[in-house]
């Protein structure tokens, strides 16, 4: 299957001079598309901060991040702004719902700002990401009325909903109970299968890896090792 | 659109918040209306009181002639557009003595149509009629009650040649002014032509309204140079008049300019506050795509929200303050200008939008990755 992203040798430095701190160093790996790829690490070892690169959140202080074939580190910050809204979904460990908006528009926030009008084919699907995540007769709640399960379900339809080809989970069931986060990587997986949608799952959580086809490990901010997992799914 | 209804969703988020600064910009939106309203009505009573009812300019012969043509008043109507009403009049000085008083009058002799044209006579008299038929006159209130002249008595006049004219009064008028009721009359066209000595088509002055009162020094020069007549405008004559006005002015625009300074300093505050208060939500709207334009004008609309609400509430406040005051024991009312209202409301507005720069900005350039680490 064709790369959807490459990733060539990145890496990150925190401030300069005597107070620079390397966060990550000459990271390079590809990801196929439909891939259920995590990437598992220590606290502090950098596995964030790849998936923020990745995620075009932040910048790399060297090397290039390729999606869909695109150069995505030469992107101006408006550039960015476009493949994230139309490339990426990201899904983090808080869900970042917007307290102020309902379920509804939450869910369909990345569609309006697209510059799309959520009616006809666009509310089919926002409909179907609501009965897909199990969110039915929740639209018109507000996002603060919801348990912290449903809350982080809004959070993956909402990245699901301009149906970008790679998902970008960060500690994605972190604050969820065993039930909850079963259900979440249970969702992930019905994604991957049902839309082809290629995901990369950072977790410290050697449990929750085993539950992807590939694992990588970052250490130190180094790629240390990078396995297929025949025994997931 | 997506940013203007992220902009009234977050303001509806904070109501008290919002609705303290509209009514912080309604205030000042008010206070701007009603000081400018007060001063521009005031200024405009003084200047009727002043010159509402006297010529705006006068002209008079050049050096090589003793009199001006009648037709004057006809040319200077087309060729000056400003020009509301130009009529000619004969002016002199006569005596009145009255047993061992006696004192000087000062006559204008003209058609009396064309004298209530700007002596509005006709809304002035007090007593007899506004009429001028041959060998009638008109005097003031002071004068009739210093001399005990009323309506039908006659009126005896020693004329610069020394010969004796006698009239009848007609009426008696107030200009509003003590000095002018007591020294100024009004005798018809042909018995100052008389007085004088003049033919019918000659005339001493030709007696200029405009529609601007304060264009008057330029059409003043203009139809002075044009005709070969000495323009006299009303400007030159009442320069302390004039610099008290201007000084009145300038106290009205400081204060208004204040006040709009203050509110400007408010909405920008409010909205610098609410920029920090919402970072986390511009950072995850930034996260999912949101270009830094739209992020930054969530802010610039929500200053034009906010500018709009306190611009409509403070033109309420402020027709209610002009209201209030027509109850208050003062000789003049405030006339608000639909144009000034307007004005008031575009620079509430405009003021609104340039407070929102700053937070717009610094909205504009916040990293998503700022939030996302933060949590």
């Amino acid at each position: 299957m064709a790369d959807l992203l490459v990733v060539d040798a990145i890496g990150k430095v925190y401030g300069e001079g005597s107070a620079a701190t390397r966060a990550l160093a000459d990271v390079s790996f590809t990801v196929a598309e439909g891939e259920f790829a995590s990437i598992v690490g220590q606290s502090g070892s950098g596995k964030s901060t790849l998936l923020n690169l990745i995620g075009l959140l932040d910048t790399p202080t060297s090397g290039q991040v390729l999606f869909a074939g695109e150069n995505t580190t030469a992107l101006g910050r408006r550039g960015r702004a476009r493949v994230r809204n139309e490339g990426l979904g990201f899904v983090f460990q808080f869900h970042y719902l917007l307290p102020e908006f309902s379920v509804w528009e939450n869910l369909t926030m990345p569609a309006q700002i697209a510059g799309r009008t959520v009616s006809g084919e666009e509310r089919d699907r926002a409909l179907q990401t609501l009965a897909l995540l199990g969110l039915e007769g929740l639209e018109r709640k507000n996002a603060n009325q919801l348990s912290g399960g449903q809350k982080q379900r809004v959070a993956i339809g909402r990245a699901l909903m301009n149906r970008p080809r790679l998902i970008l989970a960060d500690e994605p069931t972190g604050n969820l109970d065993t039930a909850n986060t079963e259900a979440v990587y249970g969702l992930f997986r019905t994604i991957n299968a049902e839309l082809g949608t290629t995901f990369l799952i950072v977790t410290h959580d050697r449990a929750v890896a085993q539950q992807t086809d590939r694992i990588l490990e970052v250490r130190d901010g180094e790629l240390v090792q990078d396995v297929r997992n025949d025994y997931a799914g | 659109m997506l940013s203007l209804k992220i902009a009234a969703r977050f303001l509806k988020s904070s109501p008290g918040q919002s609705a303290l600064i509209i009514a912080g910009i309604a205030v000042g939106i008010a206070t701007q209306i009603f000081v400018g309203s007060l001063i521009t009505s005031l200024q405009a009573d003084l200047i009727d009181a002043a010159v509402g009812s006297s010529p705006h300019i006068t002209l008079l012969p050049g050096d090589s002639a003793s009199t001006v043509p009648g037709t004057l008043a006809t040319t200077a109507s087309k060729s000056e557009p400003l020009v509301a009403t130009a009529i000619p009049v004969r002016t002199l000085s006569a005596i009145y003595t009255s047993g061992e008083d006696s004192v000087p009058l000062s006559i204008t002799g003209g058609d009396a149509t064309d004298l209530g044209l700007i002596y509005k006579l006709e809304d002035r008299m007090v007593s007899g009629t506004y009429r001028l038929s041959a060998g009638e006159a008109l005097v003031g209130t002071v004068f009739a009650e210093k001399y005990d002249v009323g309506a039908g008595d006659p009126l005896e006049l020693l004329l610069p040649d020394g010969t004796m004219a006698e009239f009848t009064v007609s009426g008696v008028f107030d200009l509003g002014q003590a000095t002018a009721n007591e020294r100024v009359a009004f005798v018809d066209a042909a018995s100052a032509a008389d007085a004088l000595g003049i033919a019918d088509e000659e005339y001493t002055a030709i007696q200029i309204q405009l529609t601007d009162v304060f264009a008057s020094t330029e059409v003043a020069d203009r139809l002075g140079n044009d005709n070969d007549v000495t323009a006299v405008d009303w400007q030159a004559e009442n320069a302390e008049l004039l610099s008290g006005l201007a000084a009145q002015s300038g106290s009205s625009i400081m204060i208004q300019v204040f006040v709009l300074i203050a509110v400007a300093l408010g909405i920008a505050s409010t909205l610098a506050i609410s920029a920090v208060q919402k970072t986390r939500q511009i950072g995850i709207l930034k996260a999912i795509g949101m270009g830094d334009g739209a992020a930054g004008r969530i802010f610039a609309w929500q200053a034009a929200l906010l500018g709009a609400g306190g611009t409509l509430g403070g033109i309420a406040l402020g027709y209610g303050l002009i209201w209030g005051f027509s109850f208050a024991p003062v000789p003049f009312s405030i006339r608000p200008e639909p144009t000034f209202i307007a004005i008031s409301a575009g620079i509430g507005i405009t003021v609104a939008l340039l407070s929102s720069i700053i937070p717009a900005r610094s909205t504009s350039r916040l990293d998503p990755i700022e939030v996302i680490q933060n949590g």
